[in-house]
């Protein structure tokens, strides 16, 4: 069975010193689901997203990614950690769109969408530039090209994040809360590149505050609280008609 | 009042008393040393001008010229390599730079170079070949480490150690994010190192190399004590065969003056250039980081 682009978690747990943020999360996504996760912030939605491409480390449970044990590979009675190389292969096939954007300052928009190609996968650097300016046209970019991040607007700035994500062809892209530092005007541009993807079939997990992105594009949702799952189902129908109490005066707030 | 449009008179900046009384005291001060170096005969200004080029000084000036760019650029690329190794994530390299920081930090540069110029004292032979086994050749040390080897050796050390806390400082200017972006696209650690990290630190480690240069050029006064003749010790050679101890000292301050000051206008420049870009490195700044390096970072 092909597992690209899914994501399987069992009993995932998490602590920073005496802290748990991730209590036994289960976690099933399947290939080309849009999965949005909502929740207070430290509900710990940031770090269990950040666990799926190895910024964080899970301290136990079962984590595979396109298939794959991520980070470690399974002996009899352990988990072992993968030589570097391994993982940043397995890091290439996810990508990741931040909160603060995280361009590379030194390097134009152009540059900064070639870098995963030309310095990661060694790729051909004219075809790069080629393929970059095609993905920085798709996100209504074209003409910005030769800009450096501080000549561009946040929304600009997170489109060409995700124009950089897009052009190491992951199987899976992670947005962590990437509306969040943006203008309240900005947000729409970068909320709509986000729907063309979702049309062609990525496998998107969402950790976002915009609940009508959620109800709009969403296939399934889950809802955090201090570290446990509380809710998860069909977007639209916790949405409407949350059935945990705690869900109830979350959604109550935010809408 | 007598006709003059108020709307167009001058306003006059206030001057405090304090002002007034600076200016007088500065004038009077100045005025009062000038005329006693002037007319006080035994700075011998005559002396001072007739050996200001002379040919031993000059040559003098080249070796401290020469001492300046070899132990800067030596110290540099050393001072990065201890840096990466003091960020290193793997206990014992860490350590080992610390160590090395610690040491040729924590000790004068003067007792660092009258070490290294007697290490045959600790060492008379070197030997260079597999440890516990008798493959090898043995060396004299005296004969390897003559006073100019010892000077470049102690002033590069030394600065190494200077070099490695300023680029370790660089590096942990970048932002933890930009770490995160690149290690999400799958970046190798040496990868990260040249495009992400070197490039965003140099904007904090350009200008406080030049700095170190400036301090470097000065520092290296201190080899005289090991006979390299260097400016001072040029000049110090001819005050001990002439007694003009005072015109000599004279000369050599001068050089070391104008050269400081050649060097303080680009380094100033590069400050402005740096001051206000921590967070974007625009494109003039990118050309400077290529061209600059010359006798500085590189």
């Amino acid at each position: 069975m092909n597992a690209d682009g899914t994501i399987h978690a069992r009993r995932i747990r998490k602590s920073f010193g005496p802290k748990t943020v991730l209590h036994d999360i289960d976690l099933d996504i399947a290939s080309g689901e849009i999965c949005c996760i909502i929740g207070p912030s430290g509900s710990g939605k940031s770090t269990l997203l950040r666990c799926i491409n190895g910024l964080e480390t899970v301290d136990s449970g079962v984590l595979k990614v396109n298939g794959d044990d991520f980070g470690y590979y399974e002996t009899e009675n352990a988990y072992h950690a993968l030589p570097p190389r391994k993982l940043a292969e397995q890091r290439t096939r996810v990508g990741m769109v931040f909160q603060q954007f995280n361009l590379f300052p030194n390097m134009t928009a152009r540059q900064n969408v070639m870098s995963g190609p030309v310095l990661v996968k060694g790729a051909d650097k004219k075809q790069s530039a080629k393929r970059a300016q095609e993905l920085l046209t798709s996100v209504g970019l074209g003409a910005f090209g030769d800009r450096y991040p501080a000549e561009l607007s946040g929304g600009q700035q997170q489109r060409v994040a995700i124009a950089r994500s897009l052009a190491m062809d992951p199987e899976i892209i992670l947005f962590d809360e990437p509306t969040s530092a943006l203008d309240p005007e900005k947000v729409g541009e970068v909320l709509s590149v986000m729907q063309d993807l979702a049309k062609k079939g990525m496998t998107m997990v969402v950790v976002t505050h915009e609940m009508g992105f959620a109800r709009e594009v969403a296939d399934t949702l889950l809802f955090m609280d201090e570290g446990f799952v509380v809710e998860r189902g069909d977007a639209r129908e916790i949405l409407t008609d949350p059935k945990e109490p705690r869900t109830q005066t979350f959604l109550k707030q935010v809408l | 009042m007598n006709g003059m449009d108020a709307t167009l008179k001058p306003r006059i900046r206030r001057r405090s008393t304090f002002e007034y009384v600076a200016w007088v005291l500065c004038i009077v001060l100045g005025l009062g040393i000038l005329a006693s170096v002037a007319t006080n005969p035994n700075f011998k200004w005559d002396v001072v001008a007739k050996y200001f080029t002379h040919e031993a000084i000059l040559r003098g000036l080249m070796l401290t010229i020469f001492l300046t760019v070899a132990s800067m650029v030596l110290g540099t690329l050393l001072g990065l390599v201890i840096a990466i190794m003091r960020s290193s994530k793997i206990k014992p390299i860490a350590a080992t730079a610390g160590l090395f920081i610690t040491l040729f930090r924590g000790t004068p540069v003067l007792v660092q170079l009258i070490f290294w110029f007697n290490i045959a004292a600790l060492y008379p032979n070197l030997t260079i070949g597999i440890p516990f086994t008798n493959i090898g050749t043995a060396i004299d040390t005296n004969a390897l480490m003559g006073p100019i080897t010892a000077a470049l050796i102690g002033l590069t050390l030394n600065e190494a150690a200077y070099m490695a806390e300023i680029i370790r400082g660089g590096f942990s200017s970048v932002g933890k994010g930009q770490i995160e972006a690149a290690d999400s696209l799958g970046m190798s650690a040496s990868m990260k190192m040249r495009k992400v990290i070197i490039p965003q630190a140099m904007p904090s480690i350009i200008p406080a190399t030049g700095n170190q240069v400036i301090g470097m050029f000065k520092e290296t006064s201190l080899v005289s004590v090991l006979g390299v003749a260097e400016l001072l010790q040029s000049a110090q050679l001819i005050y001990a065969r002439t007694y003009e101890t005072i015109p000599l000292l004279i000369v050599a301050s001068l050089w070391y003056l104008v050269m400081t000051l050649l060097l303080s206008y680009p380094q100033s420049k590069l400050e402005q250039k740096y001051s206000h870009t921590s967070v974007r490195v625009p494109r003039k700044a990118r050309k400077v980081t290529l061209t600059a390096p010359e006798g500085i970072a590189r």
